[in-house]
């Protein structure tokens, strides 16, 4: 479903991400783990067309990322680490544009939006301002806008970041909903415990290198029995950090 | 261990110079972002590595400096003659007091103006990110508006245009003579000083009590008060414009030689020393006591605190009664991003002025100040009526079309996550503006064919040429903005490069050529030219466009039809300045023509491919293939020369060959050396210029019919007039002929074979 043929990017003579070769097939829940800088960010970015390979490609079902955007977009439902929105419209518009811009009727995604909103509880702030939205809203409204036109695929950037406890629990009963019903999920993360719960398979990525991939037991098994996620992922990005 | 103490803040010179050095680091990184990236540098900076030239600033600061310091001394000139008893000998150093009020008005004018400017250039409802750290820090908080208004008062570039040349201009007629500017810089900063507390006041102050709505309407009125008060403040100087202005400088009264404005004129103007100490001090503690008052009223408008709410745009309306808005049918098809752009256009008052209020008043006010008497012809010439239409409505497209990317701003990622092309959404905003900006223009029309006695060819002539080319120069400005913008900016004056909008208001200005020309061909010419550069500028968007995001990636090149105008354009120049060097002032004979040709060709030809091979472009044109198709050639050449054949006996026969061939230059004048001009370099150059890199850019974007018309189009109306139909359809042949082959061997035999027959078929009718 999404696969990487040594993908790479640089940013002068900097690399941010190092040859990435990766594959997660239909409905998989991937976690892509890695600490700050890792290449999290510039990873997804790349998928979502957003910035450019310096090598290799990514492919969505079987479709170049940057070069067959259009397409690839058709079946992908994207939500960035900080979703900013237009000035000077309101929750629902947003979700309405966005919808129209999938193809949606008008009618049909002044609809859709509502009932979207409702569902995400934002009902109460369905005509206000997006970008009067706290951090949480505004996330919820990104995964709403991620999910209006019924994608094949999720690509989340920190999707529980910033969220308070029962918001974050929400979100990840949803994920788990999305992945139960064929969604094949990429999410990147530094909560190891959100990780935990949510994830079929986890890749841990270290100063732009895919260091460890494999199930939670796999990972596990490969460090020791039976520690925590967070101690493999001490463990695996210690490793490498050395020289 | 002894750590002294710090207890306390950072003193006032200390923090007032940090954040003077912060706010000029940035100025200064923001200044030189991009045009210092060496290749090996490693470094991983915040700046995008895209190359950009900030040559236009460097540029235009001396010379905005230089045009106000003439227009002040014009302007002190006008109130002399209008404010000194007439006759007395001016230049007497000391001012007259009535000339000496006049001035300070004149000063004060300026100081408003540049003031509004300043604020209108900025965002009053964003709120200010980087007071909100500072407070943060462990600076008091009366220091740090201390700090702030010494910042302000001295980054301030229009305060700084406006006031510096005014008042080196005032200390000129003082008779100081090349101490002025200096004089200048010390005498204009207790205004700046002011200017930077007024500034503060209201975007500091006032936007903790106002709403962001409120405060959008008001940086909607500051704008239109901006360009009034700077037309006020530049008609003073302007000769037969100046009289509304010198009759109210004329009713000003006398206490306005205690206000700083005044006080700085007398201390320039002051010849006796202990007079002026006295009045510099008078001066000095004056604007003391103002800004101590100001920072005072500062405080207690902070008292609360330095943000409002926490909410960045404080308007929470909840309209709760109907849900999903009644959806209205109406039989103009508006796509979702149509209806986006109208709904932020109504809400958004500042975006409805600045692109819709301000282009009528900047060009009204020019019209209205300007020497050409363009508003009393205006409605009796046509010609000029539609060059303003156009005028206006292409000002008006450079704030809407233009900004089409920075009116996403942030939210800019949105548009990655549809299954649509941007390029989609930014034709949709394309034809949206171009349709919207009609009718500035069909009002202007509609009042010039009442007035107008009658309309004739001209009128409807004029008028078409100016509608048409508002659509096309629509698709220009979008283009031109995609490279001209930096949507992710934060700073509303970083927003917009300055080269592309001066790039995009001087190809407006060319328009104006195809609608004001008498001559219907030129006219003509100048619409394709018009169409080929948008499809060319559109092109070149269009490759940008998947690299928006990318701090530093940027499209691979290929041959663009972009490339191939430069080369047309390089070769005729070219051709040009190699005929004017070897005829010099001899004879115009066959072998300087030839040889100009050749040489203009050639050093077209060279450039274009060691500039392809640098950047190591893709898709160059090739004279040699796999596929030659040399027959075809011939036969193709043989059908357009029987085209240009039978052109040209029509034309004999309605007795029009000769008068044509006299107008228009033609091989057969130039003797025997017409050989190896028409049948050798010309199709050498000519085809890869028009073929190679014009039709083969344009087949990249648009189809095999379009691409062949709109190459063969440009290529004949190169031509001489009477040859512009038979090139034409030669232009359509090679085209065909080069999608098969794919080398330009055999496009180059059809123009040979063409010259041949055509020149063959000419020497035999004369």
């Amino acid at each position: 479903m999404i696969e990487f043929q040594q993908l790479t990017r640089t940013y002068g003579d900097f690399t941010a991400v190092h040859p990435l070769s990766l594959e997660i097939r239909q409905g998989e829940v991937f976690g892509f783990l890695g600490p700050n800088g890792a290449g999290k960010t510039t990873t997804i970015r790349m998928m979502m067309g957003i910035l450019v390979p310096s090598g290799g490609r990514a492919l969505i079902n079987g479709l170049d990322c940057h070069s067959e955007r259009a397409l690839v977009q058709r079946h992908v439902g994207y939500l960035p680490d900080n979703p900013i929105y237009y000035d000077f419209l309101r929750g629902r518009e947003i979700l309405q544009f966005v919808a129209e811009m999938h193809g949606m009727g008008r009618r049909e995604a002044a609809q859709q939006a509502v009932r979207m909103l409702a569902e995400f509880g934002l009902e109460e702030v369905v005509d206000e301002f997006a970008v009067n939205y706290s951090m949480g809203m505004k996330k919820k409204l990104g995964l709403a806008c991620a999910l209006i036109h019924d994608p094949q695929v999720l690509i989340l950037d920190e999707p529980i970041n910033g969220l308070d406890p029962r918001a974050a629990r929400e979100v990840q009963d949803r994920l788990r909903q999305a992945a139960a019903s064929g969604k094949t999920i990429f999410m990147s993360t530094h909560l190891l415990d959100m990780a935990e719960k949510v994830c079929t398979r986890v890749g841990i990525i270290h100063r732009g290198e895919l260091t460890a991939t494999g199930t939670l037991e796999e990972l596990r098994e490969r460090v020791n029995q039976n520690v925590s996620l967070e101690e493999v992922f001490l463990k695996v990005t210690e490793e490498t950090a050395a020289p | 261990m002894n750590v002294p103490a710090r207890t306390g803040a950072a003193p006032l010179w200390r923090s007032t110079s940090l954040l003077i050095r912060l706010r000029l680091r940035r100025l200064a990184n923001a200044f030189i972002a991009g045009s210092n990236k060496k290749p090996g540098d490693k470094t991983r900076t915040g700046n995008p590595g895209k190359k950009s030239s900030k040559i236009v600033l460097y540029l235009a600061m001396p010379m905005m400096l230089f045009i106000f310091g003439a227009m002040t001394a014009n302007s002190v000139l006008n109130l002399h003659g209008a404010l000194d008893p007439p006759g007395s000998f001016w230049i007497t150093v000391e001012f007259s007091t009535a000339l000496t009020i006049g001035i300070a008005f004149l000063l004060f004018v300026l100081w408003l103006a540049s003031l509004l400017v300043n604020i209108g250039s900025g965002e009053l409802a964003k709120s200010e990110w980087d007071l909100e750290w500072l407070i943060t820090l462990p600076i008091r908080s009366d220091t740090l508006l201390w700090a702030r208004l010494a910042e302000r008062s001295i980054v301030n570039p229009s305060g700084a245009i406006a006031l510096i040349p005014a008042c080196a201009a005032i200390a000129w007629y003082s008779g100081y003579r090349w101490a002025a500017p200096l004089i200048g810089v010390l005498a204009a900063w207790p205004m700046l000083l002011l200017a930077a507390l007024v500034r503060t006041l209201i975007d500091t102050g006032l936007r903790l009590r106002m709403s962001a709505a409120q405060l959008r309407n008001l940086h909607a009125v500051i704008s239109v008060m901006s360009i009034i008060t700077m037309y006020l403040a530049i008609s003073i100087g302007l000769k037969g414009k100046s009289e509304f202005m010198l009759g109210i400088a004329a009713t000003m009264p006398d206490w306005l030689l205690y206000t700083p404005m005044g006080l700085t004129v007398r201390a320039i103007n002051e010849r006796d020393v202990a007079d002026a100490a006295l009045l510099v001090l008078a001066l000095i503690a004056e604007v003391a006591v103002i800004l101590w008052l100001g920072v005072q009223v500062l405080r207690h408008q902070l008292r609360n605190g330095v943000v409002s709410g926490g909410a960045r745009d404080a308007e929470r309306k909840t309209v709760t009664g109907d849900p999903a808005e009644p959806i209205r049918t109406s039989w103009l098809k508006l796509t979702a991003v149509h209806r986006r752009e109208l709904a932020l256009l109504r809400r958004d008052r500042n975006f409805l002025v600045q692109s819709l209020v301000l282009p009528l008043l900047i060009v009204g006010g020019q019209i209205l100040l300007g020497t050409s008497g363009v508003a009393s012809t205006m409605w009796t010439n046509p010609n000029v009526l539609a060059s303003v239409a156009f005028g206006l409505a292409a000002y008006s497209l450079s704030m809407s079309a233009f900004q089409t990317l920075n009116s996403e701003g942030q939210a800019l990622w949105l548009l990655y996550t549809f299954p649509c092309s941007i390029e989609e959404v930014l034709k949709d905003k394309a034809k949206l503006w171009g349709v919207l900006t009609l009718f500035y223009p069909l009002v202007l029309f509609a009042i010039g064919a009442f007035v107008a006695p009658s309309i004739g060819w001209t009128f409807l002539g004029a008028m078409l040429t100016a509608l048409l080319g508002i659509p096309i120069y629509a698709f220009i400005a979008v283009a031109l903005g995609v490279f001209g913008s930096n949507p992710l900016e934060q700073q509303p004056n970083q927003k917009v490069k300055p080269a592309y909008v001066y790039l995009y208001m001087s190809l407006s200005g060319l328009y104006i050529y195809a609608i004001v020309t008498p001559q219907p061909v030129q006219r003509l010419i100048f619409m394709v030219l018009s169409m080929l550069l948008a499809a060319a500028l559109w092109q070149k968007a269009r490759d940008q466009l998947g690299y928006l995001l990318d701090p530093d990636a940027s499209p691979p090149p290929r041959v663009s039809t972009s490339d191939g105008l430069i080369a047309a354009m390089l070769f005729f120049v070219a051709q040009a300045v190699a005929a004017a060097v070897i005829i010099g002032r001899g004879r115009v004979t066959g072998a300087a023509v030839l040889f100009a040709f050749a040489i203009g060709g050639a050093v077209t030809y060279a450039l274009m491919r060691y500039v392809y091979a640098r950047t190591r472009t893709e898709g160059v044109p090739r004279i040699l293939g796999d596929t030659n198709l040399p027959l075809t050639g011939i036969a193709v050449g043989l059908l357009a020369g029987a085209v240009g054949v039978v052109y040209l006996y029509t034309l004999d026969a309605l007795h029009l060959l000769e008068t044509a061939m006299r107008e228009g230059k033609s091989y057969v004048s130039l003797g025997l050396w017409t050989l190896p001009l028409a049948l050798v370099a010309a199709p050498l150059f000519e085809e890869f210029i028009f073929r190679g890199l014009i039709f083969g850019g344009l087949r990249r974007s648009f189809g095999l019919w379009p691409a062949a018309l709109a190459s063969a189009a440009l290529f004949a109306i190169l031509h001489p007039a009477f040859s512009i139909l038979p090139v034409f359809v030669l232009g359509v042949c090679a085209a065909f002929v080069y999608e098969r082959s794919r080398s330009l061997l055999a496009p180059m035999i059809v123009h040979a074979v063409y010259n041949a027959v055509v020149i063959g078929a000419q020497s035999f009718l004369l």
